[in-house]
């Protein structure tokens, strides 16, 4: 016989405190030894922005930056990233103006429904730290692990070399489509927006 | 989404540390896995295939990460592999066109190598499995059959789609293993065997901890050749590596993938050269090789047509080892 017809899922793994660097701050959560990144940056740091697309590893939503290189959160174990320094999208603003990559994928349609911009934004922003003039052919490798069902990808490759542009400083900074609202993080940015446990 | 089982996750720092809580938990009579990049363990553990109670994580053991001609560590990250100058232009080239650039920050050259076969009967939910009755390689105690091949009972014939094992073989590699019983070097043709279930010659406690090659490897010309669905991250529906050192017919190395249940080295269709190696051979190699090959139906394409295929990817891997040798 190989194989359990029911994986029973009680008991449950025992918490422990798992403490990382997540965009910049220090932190402290409670994680069971078989929890995955994706989890414990949602539900007990509270980074809402890391997406769960398919769980598999195909989608590309759930794309974070461990030590600067995007990685799949939903394929790696909180315990094997314990101690590094992660980067979600919440990270790449500074304070309430936008990153030049994100007001690129706002300017040039990079994103639609939304759902997977955030690990689009990731992977783009590993890219150009990586090789600050890159190809459309290497945008598209870079971005070759992330699934986008509304814009077909070109105002995505296009969101991108542009933000390419102006952090080589070859293209002025685009006036923001709004004004940023002065305060978006009423409660300061390291809180969660929602109470830990909550966000599933 | 899909719940994670329950399970501990353990990070030892060294080899022996490794080894010894391999060889404790074998005492104790608990189940556990080895898991380095979890690419591959963390979505069937989500499905709840054949979950263990204890993870033994290889990634915080230092040194066993290095690239170079002759050597590559069992943990090197397959982006390493691919974006380093160090290591054979063929294993940056295979590396390359694994899975996505994302997936490849994650998954490595023993995960790789240990990749868990797949079937489409099988690479499925708990509940999915249970309304067709489960299937011979996790019978659940029901002694279901094998659906791909019934009325057997007796082999699982889950495809091996690892994209790195035929370039390995072309390239002479010798996988090394260490476990509580000691260490030993395997070539990899003979790593693998015959059955989806064993997969290959680890023996209980056992890891992969490196793959070396010959001084020589520098010389041999490679190339890989792959059939995929789509090509950002699909696996390999088929795949046909091709080495040899210019001018010598008699290195010329053929090997295959995603093929069966193991990947195959291709000694007896390539002996059929006796020794020769030139353009008018390549036709009648690649139909050999082709014809020694029996895909089963349990992956995307339907295997007639990824035999087939097999063929036109020997063709143009042969092709290009020569052109590249002129
Ligand atoms: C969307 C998607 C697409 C993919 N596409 C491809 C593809 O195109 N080609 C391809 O080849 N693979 C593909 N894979 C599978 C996988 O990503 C790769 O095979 C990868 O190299 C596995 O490495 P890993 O370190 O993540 O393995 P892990 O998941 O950590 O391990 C895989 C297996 O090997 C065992 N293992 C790991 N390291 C060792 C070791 N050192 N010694 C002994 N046993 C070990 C583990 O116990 C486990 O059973 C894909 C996966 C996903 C999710
Ligand atoms: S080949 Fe047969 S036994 Fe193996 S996974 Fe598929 S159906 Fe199950
Ligand atoms: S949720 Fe991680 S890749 Fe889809
Ligand atoms: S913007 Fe909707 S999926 Fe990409």
């Amino acid at each position: 016989m190989v194989g359990e017809a029911h994986v029973s899922m009680i008991p449950t793994t025992p918490k422990k405190v798992w403490s990382a660097n997540v965009n910049g701050h220090a932190v402290q959560a409670l994680a069971p030894s078989n929890a995955i990144l994706l989890d414990v940056l949602r539900d007990e740091v509270g980074m809402l922005g890391v997406k769960r697309g398919c769980d598999l590893g195909t989608c590309g939503c759930c794309t974070v930056l461990v030590n600067g290189e995007p990685r799949l959160s939903c394929l790696c174990l909180a315990g094997q990233v314990e101690g590094d320094e992660i980067t979600t999208v919440e990270g790449l603003s500074e304070g309430a103006h936008l990153a030049p990559i994100q007001t690129c994928f706002a300017t040039h349609g990079g994103s639609q429904c939304g759902f997977c911009t955030p690990g689009f934004l990731m992977a783009a922003e590993a890219l150009l730290d990586s090789n600050p003039e890159p190809t459309r052919e290497e945008i598209s490798c870079a971005i070759d692990g992330n699934l986008c069902r509304c814009t077909g990808y070109q105002q995505i490759i296009d969101s991108i070399e542009a933000a390419a542009e102006i952090k080589r400083g070859d293209a002025p900074a685009p006036t923001p489509a709004s004004n940023p609202h002065p305060n978006p993080h009423p409660e300061g940015p390291d809180q969660p927006s929602m109470p830990p446990g909550h966000a599933r | 989404m899909m719940l994670m089982p329950p399970f501990e996750l353990h990070h030892p720092k060294s080899i022996e540390e490794a080894c010894k809580m391999a060889s404790s938990f074998m005492e104790l009579g608990e189940s556990f896995d080895w898991v380095a990049g979890g690419t591959d363990l963390l979505p069937n553990y989500k499905w709840h295939i054949n979950v263990k109670k204890h993870v033994i994580s290889l990634a915080k053991i230092s040194g066993t990460d290095t690239i170079s001609m002759t050597e590559i560590g069992a943990m090197a990250r397959l982006n390493a592999i691919t974006e380093s100058d160090d290591v054979h232009p063929l294993l940056s080239e295979a590396a390359a066109k694994v899975a996505s650039s994302l997936i490849r920050n994650n998954a490595t050259l023993g995960g790789n190598l240990c990749v868990d076969t797949r079937c489409f009967w099988f690479n499925q939910s708990e509940d999915w499995r249970r309304s067709i009755d489960w299937c011979h390689k996790e019978d659940c105690g029901t002694g279901s059959d094998c659906r791909v091949i019934p009325n057997q009972n007796t082999l699982c014939v889950a495809t091996y789609q690892g994209d790195l094992a035929p370039s390995l073989m072309v390239l002479e590699g010798i996988i090394h293993l260490i476990g509580p019983s000691g260490s030993r070097e395997i070539p990899a043709e003979e790593f693998f065997q015959l059955d989806g279930i064993t997969r290959n010659v680890l023996e209980e406690g056992e890891f992969v901890l490196k793959v070396t090659f010959p001084e020589n490897v520098s010389s041999r010309v490679g190339s890989y050749h792959k059939l995929r669905v789509r090509e950002s991250w699909d696996f390999p529906e088929a795949g046909i590596s091709a080495a040899w050192i210019p001018g010598d017919g008699s290195t010329l190395r053929v090997a295959s993938t995603a093929l069966e249940s193991i990947p195959r080295l291709h000694l007896e269709q390539v002996a059929e050269l006796s020794g020769e190696f030139n353009s008018n051979q390549i036709k009648s190699l690649s139909e050999a090789v082709m014809k020694s090959i029996k895909p089963v139906n349990n992956t995307t394409l339907p295997p007639r047509y990824r035999k087939a295929m097999v063929k036109v990817l020997a063709k143009r891997s042969l092709n290009q080892i020569l052109e590249a040798s002129e």
